[in-house]
């Protein structure tokens, strides 16, 4: 039986058709992934499926009848529920309380919490999701936290789960857990739409795949006849190069050294412990390690945010102990984030403002205190051409770009800067192959220009393809040092977990 | 001070301190469920003006606290009508019905009473000895004996606060409002309606807003004058913070405001006051204000989604 069916559905964005003619049928109790890159409008049909946008075109059928879904209620009484990619948690509340509301045990108006407590409860035995029923939200690890999201769909009886790209936010064991969770739902008769950029994880659940690309449906394929190649071609609509080729460049000066540098985090802990590490021109330093060992504190201090407690500092030579982000600029250092929210990015601000912003006050872009905007507009348009950012009009906000835009707005601003050293953390963060093949391009072209690169990464494919050497940091110390020929992920693995440094790197 | 003076004091007290409740009460309702309304003291003036013009020409407070709620909840959806249907910015709307109070009620103080800065003196209001609420048991007990004369207007304020906390915290629907408060893009996905809930949050407590005007003019005062409410609106959202966006916490704060209030009159009766500048006593409430919010306001959390517009589509 089909437990959905979408039929020629369209959305009309001003100025975007997100949703192009989309068809497609999924069947009670199959995994059925949606693929595709950033802003090639999945989770716009998923929010058409399930009520928060009305289609401009096109028909719905759930159990093969044919339904309006003009409202959230609406897709809830037919038995849906959807698990949203920000999760939609309110961190004050308590667990039960996040999960009962809209649909709450009362006696007469008033809210029965203590029944609520008991229902939340059984419900979470029942389908074996373990969460503290009263602890607050938001003190939960993410993980957490998205399993009180399916308890709360689970909740209301969704025959018909949609989980919008629910593995960006999870480290991979608990995308592990996640998955054995949804494999239990489908042996329950569940049906499972499933939203993912991640071709390895799309392969690793789905029976069938659908792929989307620039609001329309390229084809829909059964994972048994297709490959994560396939794929990738299919969302991207070109070959795709997954292997980051080998670039050999003369090594050049040191640019950046830092000796026996400690920084506190914001709570006054030491979580750098005394590292140690230059990086020259024409270089890739990749840094790898498992998130919290104090990789954003040593960038903090990098870029000035903190002052480092002690230990030395040196950008071209120059001592870069105690300066601002901004004499850090001016020395050279540019810095592309994973945080394009809130440090990459001012998201209200068009594009033409966010391509200037750090030489907004130089020439040409401003006379004195006056901004110069046709000159302002004249350098982003032509930043927009030469990286491809899309939908190119420089009037749009940041915010209103893709993932992978933002990210290729911030390379162009950023390596546009006069620089020599440049800081790329976790610069593929959330992006999607096409995105992510970019941003190794150019950093490709960065060291083939003779730029010193400190790369900070969680991805251990992206530290062995690009880096020349590879710093293992664990606990706030560099534990390991290694070139990419001399070992492996497992081995690199190991090391970030702070197991078997019988090489350790302290001077 | 004896007793009676001490017992006079506190009584005096409350009467100040229930507008600063009611207008930090309304400020707690429509801000749980994330708009703001900066307007509330215009709201008040209106409440301050009809609430008198009701007592007046019916003889009786009961009919000047209905024009009091029937204002409030008209201009409640006036803001209501502005922000939510149209999402128009939250200050802007509450900064117009201020603005629009004070030269309204002024106009119409003249047009109805053909007089300038006050009306006609009220003989049935809520403050007079017929409307009090007699409990003279706890007339002989020290402290508690304030208690035992007292405008109907203070108990309603109490009662108030104990209906607000139980339904923010006790009922369903005060857990959608503070739902859509903090994030009404989550409410929506779980079927609760944001905007109608969020018009009952704006005009319930703009209803409040108009019940603390009208407790000026036919409770605390016996008639209207032209400078009500005299800044207390902005002092019940000073309240509301300091309360940390709760009833009982907008409770004590509207407490300790009013007795800022009256330390003008205790230091009147201590005989200090002439050797002070005049009008220092005066400002005394306000710096304290001040003094709180620099103090304690970093500490107070507002909800999230607390000012921003809603807009259902938005990407």
């Amino acid at each position: 039986m089909k437990a959905l069916e979408v039929r020629s559905i369209s959305k009309m964005f001003p100025g975007n058709l997100a949703n192009d003619n989309i068809s497609f049928s999924v069947e009670k109790g199959e995994i059925f992934a949606i693929v595709g890159e950033n802003g090639a409008g999945k989770s716009t049909l998923m929010n058409i499926i399930y009520g928060i946008y009305t289609p401009s075109g096109g028909d719905l059928l759930v159990n093969e009848n044919e339904v309006k879904i003009r409202s959230v209620e609406d897709a809830i009484k037919l038995r849906m529920g959807m698990v949203h990619q920000e999760f939609m948690l309110i961190p004050r509340f308590t667990v039960t309380q996040n999960i009962v509301i809209g649909d709450e045990p009362h006696k007469g108006i008033f809210f029965d919490y203590g029944r609520a407590v008991r229902e939340v409860r059984e419900l979470s035995e029942r389908v074996s999701l373990t969460v503290d029923a009263t602890a607050l939200a938001g003190d939960l690890p993410v993980g957490v936290q998205q399993r009180v999201e399916i308890l709360k769909v689970l909740r209301r009886g969704a025959e018909i789960l949609i989980f919008d790209e629910p593995t960006a936010v999870l480290t991979p064991e608990e995308t592990v857990e996640l998955f054995v969770t949804m494999r239990k739902l489908q042996t329950e008769g569940k049906t499972i739409l499933f939203i993912s950029h991640k071709l390895k994880e799309v392969m690793e659940i789905a029976d069938r795949i659908a792929v989307l690309r620039r609001g329309k449906l390229q084809g829909i394929v059964n994972k048994k006849d297709t490959t994560e190649e396939e794929l990738a071609r299919m969302m991207v609509g070109r070959n795709v190069v997954l292997e980051i080729p080998k670039v050999d460049v003369e090594v050049g000066p040191v640019a950046f050294a830092c000796h026996d540098l400690h920084v506190r985090n914001k709570r006054g802990y030491e979580a750098v412990k005394g590292m140690s590490f230059d990086v020259h021109g024409g270089e890739v330093v990749g840094i790898a390690g498992v998130q919290g060992n104090g990789q954003d504190e040593l960038v903090n201090a990098m870029i000035g945010f903190s002052h480092p407690v002690s230990g030395s500092m040196e950008l071209n030579g120059k001592n870069m102990r105690m300066v601002t982000t901004a004499q850090l600029r001016k020395e050279g250092m540019s810095y592309i984030t994973e945080d394009r929210a809130r440090r990459g990015l001012v998201m209200p601000y068009t594009i033409r403002e966010n391509a200037v912003m750090g030489q907004h006050l130089a020439r040409p872009f401003s006379k004195g205190i006056r901004m110069d905007y046709d000159k302002v507009g004249e350098f982003a348009e032509g930043k927009v051409k030469e990286y491809d950012i899309r939908p190119g009009d420089v009037y749009d906000t940041a915010g209103s770009l893709s993932g992978g835009n933002q990210q290729k707005l911030i390379l162009a601003r950023e390596l546009s800067l006069p620089h020599n050293f440049l800081i790329a953390s976790q610069p593929t963060r959330g992006l999607d192959v096409g995105a992510t093949e970019f941003v190794y391009r150019k950093l490709l072209e960065e060291k083939k220009a003779g730029k010193a690169i400190l790369l900070i990464s969680l991805e251990l494919s992206e530290i062995l393809g690009l880096s020349d050497r590879i710093l293992v940091m664990f606990e706030g110390r560099i534990v390991g040092e290694t070139t990419p020929d001399k070992t492996t992920e497992e081995a690199l693995g190991l090391l970030m977990l702070g197991v078997g440094n019988d090489k350790k790197v302290q001077s | 001070m004896n007793i009676l003076q001490i017992n006079l004091t506190i009584a005096q007290m409350l009467d100040y301190t229930m507008p600063i409740l009611f207008a930090a009460l309304c400020g707690v309702l429509s801000e749980s469920a994330g708009v703001v309304n900066i307007g509330l003291d215009g709201i008040m003036r209106f409440g301050a003006f009809f609430g008198l013009l009701g007592a007046f020409f019916s003889h009786s407070p009961w009919i000047g606290l209905l024009f009091g709620i029937a204002i409030g909840c008209l201009v409640g959806a006036l803001h209501a009508f502005i922000t939510i249907r149209w999402n128009g910015d939250q200050t802007v709307s509450g900064t117009a019905i201020n603005v629009i109070a004070v030269g309204l009620m002024t106009y119409l103080l003249e047009y109805v009473f053909s007089t300038t800065g006050y009306s006609p003196q009220l003989q049935n209001y809520f403050g007079a000895q017929a409307y009090r609420v007699h409990l003279p048991f706890l007339a002989k007990i020290p402290l508690l004996g304030a208690f035992s004369n007292l405008s109907f207007m203070i108990w309603f304020g109490f009662i108030c606060t104990v209906l607000m906390h139980v339904l923010l915290y006790h009922t369903v629907l005060g857990l959608r409002i503070r739902t859509c408060g903090e994030n009404p893009k989550a409410a929506t996905t779980l079927g609760i309606n944001v905007f109608r809930i969020r018009w009952f949050a704006v005009v319930a407590g703009a209803a409040l807003a108009g019940i603390g005007g009208a407790t000026l003019s036919i409770s605390s005062f016996s008639g209207f004058s032209d400078s009500m409410p005299n800044g207390v609106g902005f002092i019940g959202l000073a309240a509301m913070i300091f309360g940390k966006w709760t009833p009982f916490g907008a409770l004590g704060a509207a407490l300790l405001f009013g007795t800022g209030q009256i330390v003008q009159s205790i230091i009147a009766v201590t005989g200090i006051a002439p050797k002070l500048a005049p009008g220092l006593t005066l400002i005394l409430p306000y710096v304290l204000t001040l003094a709180v919010l620099a103090g304690f306001v970093g500490k107070s959390v507002a909800p999230a989604a607390d000012g921003l517009p809603y807009y259902k589509e938005q990407r």
